[in-house]
């Protein structure tokens, strides 16, 4: 040991610098991984975005509209003057720091591909300045309204298209009739039951519904003649957003307020689905975009106005789209040479192609929301299922707590068994010895489900498990019955946490390939799937396909462009995940 | 809660209520269930058809051949394992040699010398490491990694390696190794600490002489838990190592001593057991077919494995454990 050399009778001297390299060395080890990561990840968004090819002209112009009020929002929202001083101190010196070291670089020891000095301060400078300016602005009253707003606006866009997308495989006259003699009987009654305490009509509600949806089923095959489908989808979404928001807000007392909440998003409904189907824009995908984006974002607007706080902040997406479209016009104007990124608009709406200019990923955009949409309901039921049982109804001990015990290992164990082998599961159980189809819909999302069991159990074991035991003794105390106690107490109070658990392993299963190929699911179909049973595509297999052409154009662009579509897209699912498990954290 | 306003069944003999939450009760117990029906459901998949297998390809034939060439253009089909796990073999001890001493210092950093702030940032962006699609991954290895060390390290790399390939799983499992090692380094009480420094030991005798001795259990276990990931790992391999099962030309040194030079494998393409299933699936899959079979084998084989390893770092993480 270090002590042993201690001379005479003073303390010894011990060598800091053992331990000081040694610490370096493990901070270094730490960010390793993540550095190789973040350094993979700029490369391929240069090229999903054909960034070696922006003029800095571009990039300054986009800068001075988009990045920089962008970062003012944020300082202002913040309001704290040291900071303000560490950013552009951070902003300035970055830019003479990366500019000195990259010439210098490029000077003397190698050439580095496919990036200025431009590029290379935009992702190690602005861009973790921009994250953190992003951090510190929501966290001060105007950013949290700000990227409130804009939160529900993306959200409410993506959701809304999500939706819209089940509808291609999902008949609208069955969900049409369901919803006449099904959800509307059953909402009625159990409204009716809670409202006038009738306890028999509001349990009816479940058994009426579902007799009204075997009901409809049966009755799609028999009756030959459907109103329109813009009437169909106003009468089963438009008019119930409606109704409840008048009821919402007659509840408050003010009638003529209540007909405007009611009528407002009646009309504009009506008028939306018309001028969509002129525009060649799907109705019921506009209209269920337009609903689940501007009722809770009216509702919030309305609310910030109300509260009177950081009302500057509802400007935050003007400020962004008044930024994209000046950086436009500049860009337009003085004809700066612009580039041309594989990740567009065309890319996410149209269909695989030989040719790469032409390459899109929206059949297997569409196949992968299919197949998540039914992994989500699967894996949520079984996974809640299990955890409540192993949670709530089981014993310590005895033959019961031995049972427990074999569960939880096989649960451990299941969460170890390699994707592939989920996918011979499918292909042997579900494709070939039940005949659902090689790579359908409904192969795919069985064995998904399976494969991300484990951990929605595991998640929300954990979620059931922080509910304090004080709340469950309280409730049988009261003489409530352990489903009860299970459905009134621990599962409300348990529930920001299973859902997050669930994201968080949907978004495992919307990157998965391996099962995919083994269960024979297309690497590339031309046109979106139409029903469950078609041969479907996702993102990562496409993304397999892709890899494996061997013409640059796909290698380096097509590619990267579908890499970065899938990480949006998981980023935001994961994004909300963490957003809810804060915000349940900040409840209690 | 509705059912306040009703009388109280203290004996709970209403049978109606009874039956409501007889039927919870099994509902869920039947969701439990079903997760042990899926182990089951793999197991006899994997079996039936495996041993539809080793009646036409013996066992013996299968765990000791040499060749693999399931489906070849002329006729007279081979399954032999061993090339296959060779490449297994190849992959997982580099991702190893990657991703153990990584992560253990990752761990050690996180757990001794970390500030909470900073542990609050790393961790969850280790975790990253682990939820980015392993088919990206692959990408990775493919258009970036192998171009980059072809231009740098390694001028004769053939554009489908196992060492790009390994780079990558090595990475994807650092955080395997580091979260449960961390855990376990945390679970160290806090006097053996204080105890070492109150013999005079510094923060790096700590760290390496008191903590990492005491939480060697888990330690070991999260090695064999991100050993076992590295062998099912598939889309970074599929993608990025190729489809060639070789085996490794034995060259001879001085004397006549026979040696493999890694370079002859790592710089190649090679396969592992899962690109051969994939390879396979890629083929035929309506079945019936000595190649449709042979995926069940080897999935049976990884299936084996995993589970062997996974059962091995439960028992070690309990047997040898330090109980405080």
């Amino acid at each position: 040991m270090a002590t042993d050399n201690a001379t005479g009778g003073g303390f010894g001297e011990v060598s800091r610098l053992r331990g000081i390299a040694f610490e370096y060395l493990s901070l270094g080890a730490s960010v390793a991984g993540l550095v190789a990561l973040g350094v993979l990840l700029v490369y391929v968004a240069i090229d999903a975005f054909d960034l070696a090819n922006a003029s800095p002209e571009w990039l300054l112009t986009y800068f001075l509209t988009l990045v920089v009020p962008f970062l003012g929002f944020c300082l202002y929202s913040a309001g704290d003057p040291a900071i303000t001083r560490r950013a552009l101190g951070a902003l300035g010196g970055g830019l003479v720091a990366v500019a000195a070291l990259f010439t210098a670089i490029e000077a003397f020891v190698v050439d580095i591909p496919r990036l200025s000095w431009q590029l290379a301060y935009l992702f190690v400078v602005v861009a973790p300045v921009t994250g953190y300016l992003t951090y510190v602005g929501s966290r001060g009253r105007v950013g949290a309204v700000g990227f409130g707003l804009l939160g529900r606006l993306v959200g409410g866009v993506a959701v809304g298209l999500a939706v819209g997308t089940l509808f291609l495989v999902f008949d609208e006259l069955v969900w049409f009739l369901a919803y006449t003699l099904g959800v509307l009987p059953a909402a009625g009654l159990y409204a009716y039951g809670r409202w006038r305490d009738a306890d028999r009509a509001a349990s009816a509600a479940l058994p009426v519904g579902l007799v009204g949806v075997v009901a409809a089923v049966f009755l799609r095959g028999v009756i030959a003649t459907y109103p329109s489908d813009l009437i169909i989808y106003l009468w089963t979404l438009a008019v119930p957003i409606a109704a409840v928001g008048a009821l919402v807000v007659a509840g408050r007392g003010s009638r003529t307020a209540a007909a405007a909440a009611g009528g407002v998003p009646l009309a504009v409904a009506t008028a939306t689905g018309f001028l969509a189907g002129g525009l060649g824009v799907p109705g019921p995908t506009a209209l269920i975009v337009l609903a689940v984006t501007g009722v809770p974002t009216a509702v919030y607007v309305h609310r910030v106005i109300d509260g009177g706080e950081g009302v500057v902040g509802l400007g935050l997406p003007l400020l962004i789209a008044a930024g994209v479209i000046a950086g436009a016009l500049v860009v337009e104007a003085w004809g700066v040479p612009a580039p041309d990124p594989w990740l567009d608009v065309s890319y996410v709406t149209e269909a695989p192609s030989r040719t790469p200019e032409e390459a899109g990923l929206y059949p297997a955009i569409v196949g992968s929301v299919i197949i998540i949409a039914l992994v989500a309901v699967l894996s949520f039921v079984l996974g809640v299922g299990t955890s409540i049982f192993l949670e709530e109804y089981t014993a310590g001990s005895g033959l019961v707590g031995s049972l427990t015990r074999l569960l939880q290992v096989n649960i451990a164990n299941l969460a170890a068994i390699p994707s592939v082998v989920y996918g011979l599961l499918g292909l042997g159980l579900f494709a070939n010895l039940l005949g659902l189809g090689f790579g359908t819909a409904v192969t795919a999302s069985l064995t998904l489900s399976l494969l991300i069991l484990p951990i929605t159990i595991i998640s929300a074991q954990e979620a059931i498990r922080s509910v304090p035991d004080d709340l469950r003794r309280g409730s049988d105390a009261m003489g409530a019955t352990r489903w009860q106690t299970t459905k009134n107490v621990v599962l409300p109070e348990a529930f920001p946490g299973i859902l997050t658990g669930t994201i968080l392993a949907l978004g495992r299963a919307i990157g998965e390939t391996a099962p995919l190929i083994m269960i024979g699911a297309a690497t590339t179909v031309f046109s979106a799937p139409s029903s469950l049973f078609n041969r479907f595509s996702a993102m990562p297999m496409q993304i397999y396909a892709w890899a494996g052409f061997p013409q640059a154009e796909f290698r380096y662009g097509v590619v990267a462009a579908g890499v970065i579509t899938l990480l949006i897209i998981l980023i935001g699912m994961n994004g909300t995940a963490i957003l809810l498990r804060n915000r349940a954290e900040r409840g209690n | 809660m509705t059912d306040s306003t009703e009388s109280p069944d203290l004996q709970r003999r209403s049978g109606l209520r009874r039956l409501k939450e007889g039927t919870y009760g099994g509902l869920f117990a039947a969701c439990a269930a079903a997760t042990l029906l899926t182990t089951v459901a793999i197991f006899v998949t994997l079996l039936s058809d495996a041993v539809v297998f080793f009646q036409e390809i013996p066992i013996a034939e299968f765990l000791t051949g040499t060749n693999w060439s399931p489906n070849p253009a002329g006729g007279g089909q081979a399954f032999g394992i061993i090339p296959l796990l060779i490449g297994t073999l190849v992959v997982t001890i580099t991702a190893a040699v990657i991703a153990l001493p990584v992560g253990t210092l990752t761990a050690i950093y996180l757990s001794e010398y970390a500030t909470p702030n900073a542990r609050s940032i790393l961790k969850p962006l280790l975790e990253i490491l682990a939820g980015i699609p392993t088919v990206v991954y692959g990408y990775f290895a493919l258009v970036y990694i192998t171009p980059a060390l072809k231009a740098t390290l390694f001028p004769e790399m053939s554009t489908f390696n196992a060492l790009s390939a390994s780079i990558m799983v090595g990475i994807m499992t650092i955080p395997m190794v580091s979260s449960i090692s961390e855990d376990a380094m945390s679970a160290v009480p806090d006097e053996l600490r204080q105890a070492g420094y109150g013999l005079g030991a510094t923060k790096f005798e700590v760290s390496t002489g008191i903590v990492v001795p005491a939480s060697v259990s888990g330690i070991a276990s999260s090695y064999i838990l991100a050993v076992s990931r590295a062998i099912g790992e598939t889309m970074i391999v599929v993608v990025a190592m190729g489809a060639q099962a070789r085996m490794p030309a034995v060259r001879e040194a001085a004397f006549g001593i026979p040696y493999i030079n890694p370079a002859d494998i790592l710089l190649e393409s090679g396969m592992t057991i899962t690109v051969a299933m994939v390879q396979i699936a890629g083929g035929d899959l309506t079945g019936g077919t000595i190649p449709y079979d042979s995926m069940f084998a080897l999935g049976l084989t990884l299936f084996v494995v995993t589970l062997v390893m996974n059962v091995l770092s439960d028992i070690i993480a309990e047997r040898y454990r330090e109980e405080y």
